[in-house]
């Protein structure tokens, strides 16, 4: 027999969820994810207590590295490497050097983002074990998953089953992978 | 007392049909990628799209092999079709962002069902937009040199001018579009994954889903992402669409060169590019039968926002004719009496009339809700504005400083086939995206179900 992953529970409204979440957690398990069709206001504070602060970090240090990439390339270019007299003008001649940059400067932030997003939430990673659940697809459509993992200290099988009994669960399914 | 005319949309009046649930909503969405064959209008109007974008093919041939002498430019009128048509694509394409990007920022609830259609429509559009200078260049094949990199002929592009600027905003704009497109559709692809019945389908779109579960963690950063994103890409292509404004009024020629272009773009942007969302909105309703979840709301809603296009555009054009009336440059003033009594006054002004005049009509609520009337405005829409920027771009050259070197520019069958062949382009992508991607934001649109259901 697979090994036991943790117990899914599927729910059928995002209040429902979000009660679970916030009870789970009062609990005292960590080791949990709620799944659902679409961001749910105030589950991921519950489950998520500290901010995430490292994307738009992320981001804004992407901006600051594009915008730098993008100057010193038009510096490079029109100054060091290949100058060119326009007219009498400096070689350094940042007002014109301005779009080049902030184009630059943008790309590289919203590439930090994209990439930094993915990273982040550990994707792409093309096989989870809550896959297995055969609750799990409905949970890109219409219900709300949440699945403790064995993982956690406090997990006991059966405890967890009856926990989510009581918190009105749809559906409960012990998840093997 | 407060007039209310009968036919206004109320404040709270529902965003889509109140008989969608999240079920029926995902199947709905999801059916229309997973149907093992294609409905029958597609199949007929992807043949046409190919069949144009063939002609764009042989067009290119031709070009490549005859030079751009097979078009109908000539010296003083060097730039022509092409450079216009592809500031008409652009603006097209910019629209997409403007509707998908800047109504994020003001959680505009109509927002969610069109944005797909117009970030589609704008990846179909950009690269239409793109091909334009490339085949107007005399030596295609050396387009990349456009590009800084460090080649060994030890030559480095002039990065003083508005036309490697506007390279480099093109450039900028398709990859972060793509990157934006690829964050918003990510838990739709997840969605299809999960509804795939076929382990083909399955495993196609469980790699393009990346393994997306939809976990509160997984959400939480990428509902951060795109609202930065989404804070990036709304100036990010105003700074587009002035550039490209930028070209003209770096150049020394009368009717160009004048600094309300950058803005004048813009405004142009807005209104032919939620026109041309309307127009595809219109159809993908109708042909994939999503009368529910495209409804009245947001053909009201887009029609508002085609409507302040449409009166910031004409703000600019009085500028336009104020600044050559009112100023004492002969050339200008000569070259704007030219404009809109000579050669191009017939463009001239049927243009003002299919984009001030007749959106004015949209005024009307009874007009906003009659999709027929929209789709007509909003085609008329489009013309004008391939008109506008035809005009725009040949008569100042035809008109230039010295009178002895006027001319004239007229098209060539070449220069309709390059039109006829982009608009192939275009709308063969879009058939694609129509066909293999959700063309409604499933994630988004739930949040909607969701805020109607507890209302």
């Amino acid at each position: 027999m697979k090994d036991l992953f943790g117990v899914v529970a599927v729910f059928d409204t995002a209040e429902a969820v979000k009660n679970a979440a916030a009870r789970l957690r009062q609990q005292g398990y960590r080791s949990f994810e709620a799944y659902t069709p679409y961001p749910i206001e105030g589950l991921d504070r519950i489950m998520h207590p500290r901010p995430q602060r490292l994307l738009p970090g992320l981001m804004f240090a992407g901006a600051v590295l594009g915008a730098a990439w993008g100057y010193w390339i038009q510096y490079w270019d029109e100054a060091l490497n290949y100058p060119l007299n326009v007219g009498g003008r400096p070689y350094n001649s940042w007002p014109a050097f301005t779009v080049g940059t902030f184009e630059f400067m943008l790309l590289v932030a919203v590439a930090a983002g994209f990439f930094g997003m993915l990273a982040v939430s550990r994707l792409p990673k093309l096989y989870h074990p809550v896959f297995e659940a055969r609750a799990f697809v409905r949970a890109s459509r219409d219900r709300f998953v949440i699945c403790i993992e064995a993982s956690d200290p406090r997990f006991d099988a059966s405890a967890v089953r009856r926990e989510f009994e009581q918190l009105g669960a749809e559906q409960i399914e012990e998840v093997r992978a | 007392m407060t007039m209310t005319l009968p036919s206004e949309f109320l404040p709270d009046a529902p965003v889509v049909a109140p008989d969608v649930t999240l079920t029926s909503l995902s199947e709905q969405v999801s059916s229309r990628v997973l149907m093992d064959r294609a409905p029958l209008w597609w199949w007929i109007g992807f043949a046409i799209s190919s069949a144009l974008f063939t002609v764009l093919i042989i067009q290119m041939g031709w070009l490549f092999i005859g030079g751009i002498g097979v078009w109908g430019v000539n010296i003083p009128v060097a730039w022509g079709l092409a450079i216009a048509e592809y500031v008409w694509w652009i603006a097209l394409a910019s629209g997409g962002t403007i509707v998908s990007a800047l109504f994020f920022l003001t959680r505009s609830p109509w927002r969610s069902a069109t944005n797909r259609i117009a970030e589609s429509m704008l990846l179909s559009a950009a690269p239409c937009a793109g091909l334009m200078p490339i085949m107007h260049l005399g030596r295609p094949g050396l387009f990349y040199w456009l590009f800084p990199y460090s080649n060994v002929m030890g030559v480095w592009p002039q990065v003083r001018s508005p036309l490697w600027w506007d390279f480099i905003c093109l450039i900028c704009y398709i990859l972060m579009s793509i990157m934006y497109y690829y964050a918003g559709i990510l838990p739709d692809l997840a969605t299809v994954r999960d509804l795939a019945k076929s382990r083909f389908k399955q495993i196609f779109y469980g790699i393009l889903a990346l393994g997306w579960r939809g976990s509160s963690e997984e959400w939480r950063n990428q509902r951060i992402v795109y609202a930065i994103m989404s804070a990036i890409m709304a100036p990010m292509v105003v700074s587009v669409h002035s550039v490209v404004g930028l070209d003209f009024a770096g150049g020394l020629t009368p009717g160009w060169h004048d600094t309300q272009f950058p803005p004048y773009f813009f405004f142009g942007a807005v209104i032919s590019g939620s026109a041309v969302i309307m127009m595809l909105t219109i159809m993908v309703r109708w042909g994939y039968d999503l009368h529910d979840v495209l409804t009245g709301y947001h053909f009201n809603a887009l029609a508002k926002v085609m409507l302040v296009g449409s009166v910031m555009l004409g703000y600019a054009y009085v500028w336009e004719a104020f600044g050559p009336i009112y100023g004492s440059d002969v050339a200008e003033r000569t070259e704007f009496f030219q404009r809109i009594f000579g050669f191009t006054a017939p463009l001239f002004w049927s243009e003002k009339i299919l984009t001030i005049v007749i959106p004015q009509l949209l005024w009307l609520p009874l007009v906003r809700r009659n999709q027929l009337l929209l789709f007509l405005i909003s085609g008329g829409i489009i013309v004008g504005m391939w008109q506008e920027r035809v005009m725009f771009t040949t008569a100042s050259l035809e008109h230039n400083y010295m009178p002895s070197r006027w001319g004239v520019f007229f098209p060539t069958l070449w220069d309709w086939a390059a039109l006829a062949g982009t608009i192939g382009l275009f709308l063969t992508l879009f058939f694609l995206f129509l066909r293999f991607a959700p063309i409604v934001s499933i994630a988004e649109v739930r949040e909607v179900v969701e805020a109607e259901r507890s209302k």
